[in-house]
């Protein structure tokens, strides 16, 4: 009767089949395919970054340089600001429509990426650095515009009016780097130069996460308490830096109104003491929400004063390069201390004449340093690379290149701020391209004096000073003294690097130094009573106009405490600025707190203009 | 196959098994809805006023449905069976002219804060009608007048729920067209049908991606030599088989004509869309992706009671109502799943042998009509929320949240078990 009963089977059939094709495709989705989990985490967490402190920067004495101050970012979930009261808004943050149009586009293009990444959902900054008027008004008015919202962060604020170079300034991070390091969101601070830059990783301490549940239209949902991806802001660590910024602040005072650059070293550790550059600028310029309109404003200044000229700047080191010539003549065995060079008025050969100043004739290797002779230079020079030990002058010139190279002159020395300049010493290579390939000794003879191809960044120069004060060594000049609570610092400034040069003829030309400051040396006058100081006057003439005045000193003799060098751009006479400002400093630091001897210099350096 | 209590006149009762079976579902669905509804991590909170303390009211209106029948003489169902018909056929007229128009449908009767939607009885109604037809003494499924009978009774309902705009509800009917296979409607009108919507199908995938059509006919009449030769003895094969060949060809290039030259380009895009041709991140295809998620991040043992973010976070859309299936897939995982799977389809297969089991085409009829229309909401559900079939928002029966749906799938089955328990 029941014709059709076999046909059950079909419906069995039919739910089985169906039964296991879906549970095959379910099996897929949840067992094959570990993707889904991770999509899911990422639809419903939201990490909301916590922002530490930077470090604290301190300077050798624990005097308080650097420290921070709460800012707010105004933050945009871009999909769900819809129907803002746009013309109402940009009453309350003092903004044009237009502005308002530009940032939420930007914002919208940075939320799509990160969602794209997969590393943050949906916020992105509006405005950074909201200022306090905008704060305060944006803060009351928040309920009146959904998807805003403001976040905390931190800015500097500086305790010094000084030592801007040194301590760099911050900025917005840039896109290339956004693209490159996902530790950084738009709108973040970065160090952009000095210390704050090249220790970037360690001042900006360590990013916190507080996750929060939020929804499909970004509305936050309690926060995620206990997950793997919550972590509390980390500070950065106290920072201490090698500067000593009462010798720093009354540096700056002695080279105001002039244009130029001092660096002081103490030579036992490489720490730099003082890192002054002029013209400069005030730091507390390039905070908050001024922070991109000042630096406009300075980037265009014809005075350049963001240029950090203490390692930027290249300057031929003029007479105080003879220190470094003395010692590679005694080290080449061509020069010894009752080497008697004469000199009349200059040095002669043929045509050549390298003129000299009047001065009592001929002198012996602490003579020539103290009163500067350029023909016993030039002789000592010709002596270096016409040596008959070598084949010929190019292999004579190759020893001396090596003996330079190991002055760390002509390349970077490796100081831990950005943008070194390595300087010049000329290479053989460059050479036969100035004066062909068959050059004398005679076409070069300008070296000898520090003069020619030859450049010097003032941290080169100071560096010298180290070196010779050293006798024979010395540690990268480095603005760090140590980090965080086990005062850490890089290895690579915790060792000593030798010269070529012996030990022995060190002394040999530090007593040359010694006469320099006193009767008969060219610095007669500016010295400071009862206070030794090694140093060598330099008046470098340069196609920029007027010599610039140069000044390399170390002191005390005996274990030394500072090396510096001061370079004032067009100041004539080493002896007339350079001088002066050095032995101003050197005493203001080793006589610490005592009433200064020569206040009248001080009061004459202090208030000039040298332009 | 039988079971003693059931079989037992003197002490009747409704199939344990399934009842058993049917009680899981319900509080699965309860417990799903409860945790879909709350917030991540949130302490047990219940109120009757949350959406699933109202669902628990709809249980307990369930209760009373299932008591009432308990206590209700058979003869009275199969009495007022056409009347009931009627009745859901006029609410359904009526949803017409004064129903609220909920998200673009009207067919929710509005009552205060609920509502009641009368095409989810009407499927009851109509189950009942059908059964009731091909129950009477004398009919059998076969002639023309019969067949199209049966038809219109279920046609009729489909076509007014259609015009109610409520495409998922209307769809449902033509689960009983399965049901009619089981009466004798020839297997190759389904065949045939099956294999319209597979041609139909095919050629719009290749208008849509640019393949040449060619690929089509070149395949089926690959398909079809390699039926000729193989039957090469059996004469009315090799014309059976030209025929299909010659009529797919014309009707995939009636569809590619209708496509192309008749259908609006807004039209086509939703075809695409359903097709999966088209990416739309923002709106269905974005649902799909939320659902597909939800179920992939269940993993094996799934992400644990109330810590499905998919669905609770608001990503996976309706998801206590459609596409509940996502919170059992994500917070249960493939355990669960398949645990769910087999309750479900268990309580399917139950329904098969409880339907053939029946000594009346009324029972049997009726039987097959709770197991179609049961099996058609199951598949394009959960298929829908697995990326298999396209997105149909129709409810998974005892599990979504919605007192019309399951009260009416509740009245469905407990009028079925009623009639087994008292079958003879």
């Amino acid at each position: 009767m029941d014709i059709h009963r076999n046909r059950r089977f079909v419906y069995v059939g039919l739910l089985t089949l169906v039964s296991l094709v879906y549970l095959i495709q379910i099996f897929r989705l949840q067992i094959l395919d570990n993707n889904y989990e991770q999509k899911a985490i990422n639809n419903a967490l939201n990490k909301i970054p916590i922002y530490p402190d930077r470090s604290i920067i301190y300077d050798r004495n624990g005097k308080l340089l650097v420290h921070n101050i709460a800012m707010y970012d105004l933050i945009v979930f871009p999909s769900k600001a819809k129907g803002i009261d746009t013309a109402g808004f940009c009453e309350i943050m003092g903004i044009n429509p237009d502005d308002y149009t530009k940032y939420m586009a930007l914002a919208a293009e940075n939320s799509k990426k990160r969602q794209k990444n997969n590393v943050f959902n949906g916020s992105a900054v509006f405005m950074s650095n909201l200022s306090k008027e905008q704060y305060s008004a944006i803060q009351e008015n928040l309920y009146r515009f959904p998807g805003f919202s403001v976040e905390p962060k931190t800015d500097r604020l500086y305790a010094v009016k000084g030592g801007a170079h040194m301590l760099g300034y911050l900025g917005e991070v840039s896109k290339k780097l956004l693209a490159k390091d996902p530790y950084y969101r738009p709108g973040d601070l970065i160090g952009i130069t000095g210390i704050e830059r090249t220790y970037e990783e360690y001042i900006r301490g360590i990013k916190g996460v507080k996750t929060v549940w939020q929804d499909r239209t970004y509305t936050e949902r309690g926060e995620a308490k206990d997950n793997e991806f919550n972590s509390p802001a980390q500070a950065g660590p106290d920072f201490y830096s090698s500067i000593d910024f009462d010798l720093q602040e009354f540096g700056e005072s002695l080279l105001s109104n002039k244009r130029g650059s001092v660096v002081a070293i103490e030579p036992s550790t490489g720490e730099i003491l003082a890192l002054i550059n002029k013209p400069d600028y005030d730091p507390n310029l390039l905070v908050g929400e001024a922070r991109a309109r000042s630096f406009r404003k300075l980037l265009i200044d014809p005075k350049k004063p963001l240029y950090n000229r203490a390692i930027k700047g290249v300057y031929p080191p003029g007479s105080t390069f003879k220190t470094v010539m003395a010692l590679i003549g005694c080290q080449e065995g061509v020069l010894k201390q009752n080497t008697l060079h004469g000199c009349s008025g200059g040095y002669h050969l043929g045509s050549l004449t390298v003129g000299c100043h009047p001065h009592a004739a001929p002198t012996d290797l602490k003579g020539s340093i103290g009163i500067s002779c350029n023909a016993y230079y030039c002789q000592v020079f010709r002596d270096i690379i016409d040596n008959p030990k070598y084949p010929n002058v190019k292999a004579g010139y190759a020893a001396l290149e090596k003996h330079l190279r190991s002055f760390g002159l002509g390349s970077k020395l490796g100081v831990d701020l950005p943008g070194e300049n390595n300087g010049n010493v000329p290479t053989i290579k460059q050479l036969d391209k100035r004066h062909g390939k068959s050059w004398k000794s005679s076409m070069i003879i300008s070296l000898s004096i520090g003069q020619g191809e030859i450049l010097l960044t003032p941290m080169q120069m100071a560096n010298c000073a180290a070196i010779i004060a050293n006798k024979g060594w010395f540690v990268t000049p480095h603005l760090v003294k140590g980090i965080g609570a086990n005062k850490y610092l890089p290895d690579e400034f915790k060792k000593r690097r030798y010269t070529t040069v012996g030990e022995l003829y060190y002394d040999w030309i530090i007593d040359g130094m010694e006469m320099v400051t006193k009767p008969g040396g060219t610095a007669v006058g500016t010295g400071i009573q009862d206070m030794v100081v090694c140093a060598k006057t330099g008046t470098a003439q340069n196609p920029h106009g007027q010599d610039h005045s140069l000044y390399i000193a170390f002191s005390p003799r005996e274990n030394p405490k500072i090396a510096i060098a001061v370079i004032v751009e067009n100041g004539g006479y080493g002896a007339t600025w350079a001088a002066p400002i050095a032995n101003l400093m050197i005493e203001n630091y080793l006589n610490r707190g005592k009433e200064p001897k020569r206040p009248d210099m001080l009061e004459r350096i202090r208030t000039s203009t040298v332009n | 196959m039988s079971r003693i209590s059931s079989n037992n006149e003197e002490n009747p009762v409704l199939d344990t098994i399934a009842v058993w079976l049917y009680v899981l579902l319900v509080l699965i669905g309860l417990i799903s809805i409860y945790s879909a509804t709350s917030e991540v991590n949130q302490s047990f909170q219940f109120s009757l006023s949350s959406v699933a303390g109202r669902q628990l009211i709809w249980i307990g209106g369930a209760v009373i449905i299932i008591l009432t029948i308990a206590f209700a003489n058979v003869a009275f169902i199969d009495y007022f069976a056409y009347g009931f018909y009627a009745f859901g056929i006029l609410l359904n007229l009526a949803v017409l002219f004064i129903g609220k128009e909920i998200s673009g449908a009207k067919s929710w009767f509005g009552f205060g804060g609920f509502g009641i939607q009368p095409s989810e009885f009407a499927k009851v109604a109509t189950a009942l009608a059908i059964a009731k037809y091909l129950g009477t003494y004398g009919i059998r499924f076969k002639g023309t007048r019969s067949v199209a009978i049966t038809m219109s009774l279920f046609l009729l309902p489909m076509v007014i729920i259609l015009a109610q705009n409520d495409t998922g509800s209307a769809l449902v009917f033509l689960s009983f067209f399965l049901v009619l296979y089981r009466e004798g409607l020839p297997g190759w009108i389904l065949l045939s049908a099956v294999w319209l919507v597979i041609i139909a199908i095919a050629r719009i995938v290749m208008e849509a991606t640019g393949i040449s059509h060619l690929w089509t006919m070149g395949v089926l009449l690959f398909l079809a030599s390699l039926i000729v030769y193989f039957g090469r003895k059996n004469r009315q094969l090799i014309i059976a088989t030209l025929f299909v060949a010659a009529a797919s060809i014309v009707f995939s290039t009636a569809v590619g004509f209708a496509y192309t030259k008749i259908l609006k380009g807004y039209q086509r895009d939703r075809i695409e869309l359903v097709l999966n041709l088209k990416q739309d991140t923002r709106n269905m295809g974005y649902n799909l992706e939320q659902s597909r998620i939800a179920i992939g991040a269940g993993q094996f043992v799934g992400r644990g009671f109330l810590k499905g973010t998919q669905t609770k976070m608001g990503f996976v859309p309706e998801q206590h109502t459609d596409f509940i299936f996502c919170t059992i897939g994500e917070e249960w995982g493939f355990l669960g799943v398949t645990a769910f799977f087999a309750i479900y389809f268990g309580l399917l297969y139950r329904l098969i042998i409880l339907a053939e089991r029946q000594s009346t085409n009324f029972g049997r009829v009726l039987g097959y009509g709770v197991v179609c229309v049961l099996f058609f909401h199951v598949a394009i559900n959960i298929g829908m929320t697995i990326g298999i079939v396209p997105v149909i928002g129709i409810p998974l029966p005892f599990v979504s949240f919605g007192g019309s749906s399951l009260w009416a799938f509740t009245l469905l089955l407990f009028i079925f078990l009623k009639v087994d328990e008292k079958r003879r």
